[in-house]
């Protein structure tokens, strides 16, 4: 890692501002970051402080209400010793030579970038302590900084930030710059409030959808339904007759992974003009190859796939003869549907494409992706797409696609003005990248003290990699990655995968293949504690401690931990009222251990959660207040997920459309408790957007088959369309 | 007939086909953003205004009923953004992505306005209709019922 000063023609056009200040950047060696979709390895990311001291800190990574744009400023502004008043965060453009890889997705912003903006607020820190002492003549070890001054011990005088700002940076930066001990963060580790709520509870926080420049018009947008379709013919000569109407636009579909659909779009001088004409043009579809899709047949026929020998992945030890000596056997099968992301701001962007220049304001997660898809569209080098990354309001893995951007780069060609697009609530629900529908058989043998001696595992779900490649038909080896790294010690083990090929686009959803990962392993070892008449927690115990893997100790011991902590929390074994249960899970992804107890309550179709107890070791805390949020959030969506979301496709196209069909967690079904403790312990920071979801849905159903003895292994549970 | 709208004690003449929806109104021709775009079909309350004090969903409503009457979005609840119900959403730190918030407060100030002592399962009621995403529900109401006390002492 090495940390770089930014040249003062750098420092001047990122700034803005007058000369006298110090901004300063930071170098991963290449190789370092983890950004799976991303070409470019050369993180950085800076500091400003002006003559006046104000201090501007840049957030590389994309917000979507995670708050990564309060946790990793934070992290730079205490190790600057900066007061947190005098910090104004900006979120970076789509610049990753200058800002370090800005995929913001995977929960990998905190893996990633934490140190290294410690350091880069560190390095600052150091450059300002340096000046002061040079102003002073003192020996540096007589100077300290604190809460936006530099002081000297014996002189007992002080500088403020914005008075050295301009000598601290003409000095080389440090090589290696010290960083706190925990007992002297200022911010890291508080629950420190999120750097512009202020701006959120007045309506100024301005979204994508908010942008607004000159010269700008708005459009509204109808897809090919059908995943693969075109638009055969259309006639929009009524439309194109309508006032402020500018012009109806035919859409092809980009085959790229991130390309456009293809449709139909209306562009007009305001949303409304444009949703009315874009009614009224006439549109006959060719459905393509894929109208035969059919969700529940599909299901049907991927849980007859499971049921019987797949496609061999792994495999090790006998299985057959630890099911031939095994005191306990069972199977089950654990459906999921597809599910939409449905961010409360839809897909939207605005573009200008010009002869020479192409700007783009998105709500997005993935800058790069932009300039990427772009590029290829317009025929023009990534780095010349200019991206603003505008907050997201949410996103969940969506918004790390870009087709809406490249739509808006289309309608702004067409029109030779700046187009706004946002997409109506049901183009985003029908025509979205889905979270892939999944089954899993498994088989379990249990000897007759409680261990599990045998595993069978077979997935079948159409994979996100046929979104870049159609011909991959076939979960692939890395991604039943967490299925053959076994998280239990069990002996002998298999693993197959079913043929699920895709008929939509499928993409990354919070959390990704845990959600169901997670469900398998925590019903199935629900129901294995059961059927050998033990208790769940002790029968988790006894398979993790039964796993000897040094290459797991890690793995095992942290989820112990959380799993210890939730059941403590959550009063495992406690007595209860009738018609209520408690049920467990435990879960590792994404690089953060969650365990859940939740308490449920059934009276007839009515599934009531009291509480919930989550406990979560993401290694060191960044923002107290934050990561508890992101509990909460995984909460909400997990019990979402669990009762109701479902996309359901017939004939090939969704049948969902709006939030009455397609219905989210409302208030009054949230669990009035949702406690949240963070295990303590000296691990490194980890991601917290994701990990959180995968463990509700299991520890709900475990905790309904305890309260009623019934046994949901298909979510939703009360799916719309069955 | 009038055309004139007072949006935020500012009058306005409404100047585009009156079935445009408040919403697009207030967004597309005077650039008040701050009321959101979630549905266009009044499911989830992200589009929230007052008119004449009370919560309407602006996605559904013509521009010309609001004509000759009082509106409120977010931008005007109050004059320096302390609206108690402002500072209790800044106390309990409830947003995360924050987009559906500007709709949750809008509902949650009418709320308050009609019934300034709910209980529990009245703000549940009340609030039904507002979707958060990102599972900002306990939060909400626990700034909902931190305003409603700090109102109730104000009064007294």
């Amino acid at each position: 890692m090495s940390v770089f000063k930014l040249s003062r023609r750098d420092f001047l056009r990122v700034s803005g501002t007058a000369a006298g200040g110090v901004a300063l950047g930071v170098m991963l060696p290449a190789g370092n970051a983890t950004a799976g979709h991303s070409e470019h390895f050369e993180p950085n990311a800076f500091v400003l402080i002006d003559s006046e001291g104000n201090t501007t800190i840049h957030c590389g990574r994309c917000e979507m209400g995670q708050g990564i744009s309060t946790a990793l400023p934070a992290a730079v502004a205490d190790e600057l010793e900066a007061d947190w008043s005098r910090v104004t965060v900006l979120q970076a453009d789509g610049d990753s030579d200058k800002y370090g890889p800005q995929a913001t997705g995977g929960s990998r912003s905190i893996n990633t970038m934490y140190v290294p903006m410690r350091e880069a607020g560190a390095s600052a820190r150091m450059m300002l302590v340096t000046a002061a002492a040079k102003i002073w003549q003192a020996e540096v070890d007589d100077c300290y900084a604190e809460n936006h001054f530099v002081y000297n011990r014996k002189l007992k005088a002080r500088l403020s930030y914005g008075e050295l700002a301009a000598i601290a940076a003409e000095l080389p930066v440090p090589e290696k710059p010290a960083l706190k001990t925990k007992d002297q963060y200022r911010y890291i580790g508080k629950p420190l409030p999120r750097h512009d709520l202020g701006k959120v509870v007045v309506g100024e926080r301005t979204y994508g959808i908010d942008t607004r420049i000159p010269g700008m018009k708005f459009a509204a947008i109808k897809h090919v339904p059908v995943y693969g379709g075109s638009v055969k013919s259309f006639d929009a000569s009524e439309a194109e007759a309508m006032k402020g109407v500018e012009k109806v636009v035919n859409i092809p579909r980009f085959q790229a992974p991130y390309g456009s659909l293809g449709g139909i779009a209306v562009v007009a001088n305001n949303t409304w003009t444009a949703q009315q004409a874009l009614a009224k043009v006439k549109i006959e579809w060719d459905r393509g190859p894929h109208g035969g899709y059919n969700t529940n047949a599909y299901k049907a026929a991927m849980v007859e796939q499971v049921e019987k020998p797949a496609k061999p992945v792994f495999k090790r030890g006998d299985l057959k003869a630890a099911f031939d000596a095994a005191k306990v056997t069972h199977s089950a099968t654990y459906v999921q549907g597809h599910l939409s992301h449905s961010p409360m701001e839809p897909m939207v962007s605005l573009v200008s494409v010009t002869e020479d220049a192409c700007e783009v304001w998105a709500s997005t997660q993935d800058p790069e992706g932009i300039q990427r898809t772009l590029g290829a569209y317009l025929g023009r080098a990534p780095k010349d797409i200019l991206v603003h990354v505008m907050i997201s309001g949410g996103a969940f893995g969506r918004k790390f696609k870009c087709d809406y951007v490249q739509e808006a780069a289309a309608l702004s060609q067409a029109v030779g003005a700046p187009v706004q697009l946002a997409w109506s609530r049901e183009e985003d629900t029908k025509t979205g990248y889905y979270h892939s529908t999944s089954v899993q058989h498994l088989e379990g043998a249990v000897d007759s003290e409680g261990n599990v001696t045998g595993w069978l595992h077979r997935s079948a779900f159409p994979t996100i990699a046929s979104t870049f490649d159609p011909s991959i038909e076939w979960p692939r080896e890395q991604e039943l990655g967490a299925v053959i790294n076994h998280p239990y010690g069990i002996r002998n083990l298999e693993v197959e995968s079913g043929h699920a090929p895709a008929h939509t686009r499928i993409g990354w959803y919070r959390a990704v293949r845990a959600l169901f990962e997670g469900f398998a392993f925590n019903s199935f070892t629900d129901e294995l504690a059961y059927q050998s008449g033990m208790d769940s927690l002790e029968f988790f115990r006894k398979l993790y401690h039964n796993n000897k893997d040094p290459d797991q100790a890690e793995q095992v011991e942290r989820s112990l931990a959380v799993l210890e902590l939730a059941a403590e929390k959550g009063g495992w074994g406690k007595e209860l009222p009738q018609n209520q249960g408690l049920g467990i899970a435990v879960h590792y992804s994404f690089e953060s251990y969650l365990a859940m107890v939740v308490q449920v309550e059934v009276i007839g179709d009515d599934i009531k959660v009291h509480r919930v107890d989550c406990a979560v070791d993401c290694g060191e805390v960044l923002n107290t207040d934050g990561a508890t949020a992101q509990m909460e959030g995984a909460v909400v969506m997990g019990m979402s997920l669990a009762l109701y979301t479902e996309i359901s496709f017939r004939d090939g196209e969704v049948v969902n459309s709006n939030f009455h069909d397609y219905p989210v967690l409302r208030t009054s079904e949230v669990p009035p408790i949702i406690n949240v403790h963070f295990a303590e312990n000296d691990y490194k920071a980890t991601g917290l957007g994701e990990p959180g979801v995968p463990t509700f849905a299991p520890a709900l159903t475990n905790a309904i088959f305890a309260a009623t003895g019934k046994r949901y292994r298909s979510l939703p549970i009360k799916p719309v369309y069955s | 007939m009038s055309d004139k709208i007072i949006i935020n004690g500012k009058e306005q003449t409404v100047d585009v086909d009156g079935n445009m929806p408040l919403l697009w109104y207030l967004r597309d021709e005077l650039n008040l953003t701050g009321t959101k775009f979630g549905c266009g079909m009044a499911l989830c309350g992200a589009c929230t205004v007052h008119i004449n004090g009370e919560a309407v969903r602006s996605c559904v409503t013509p521009v010309n009923q609001a004509v000759g009457k009082q509106v409120t979005t977010i931008e005007g609840l109050s004059d320096s953004g302390d609206h108690p119900l402002q500072r209790a959403w800044i106390e309990h730190k409830v947003p995360q992505c924050g987009y559906c918030q500007a709709g949750q407060i809008m509902n949650a100030a009418s709320l308050l306005a009609q019934n300034p002592t709910p209980t529990q399962e009245e703000i549940e009621q009340g609030m039904q209709g507002n979707i958060c995403r990102c599972g900002t529900y306990n939060r909400i109401k626990n700034a909902i019922a931190s305003a409603a006390v700090q109102m109730q002492e104000v009064k007294s």
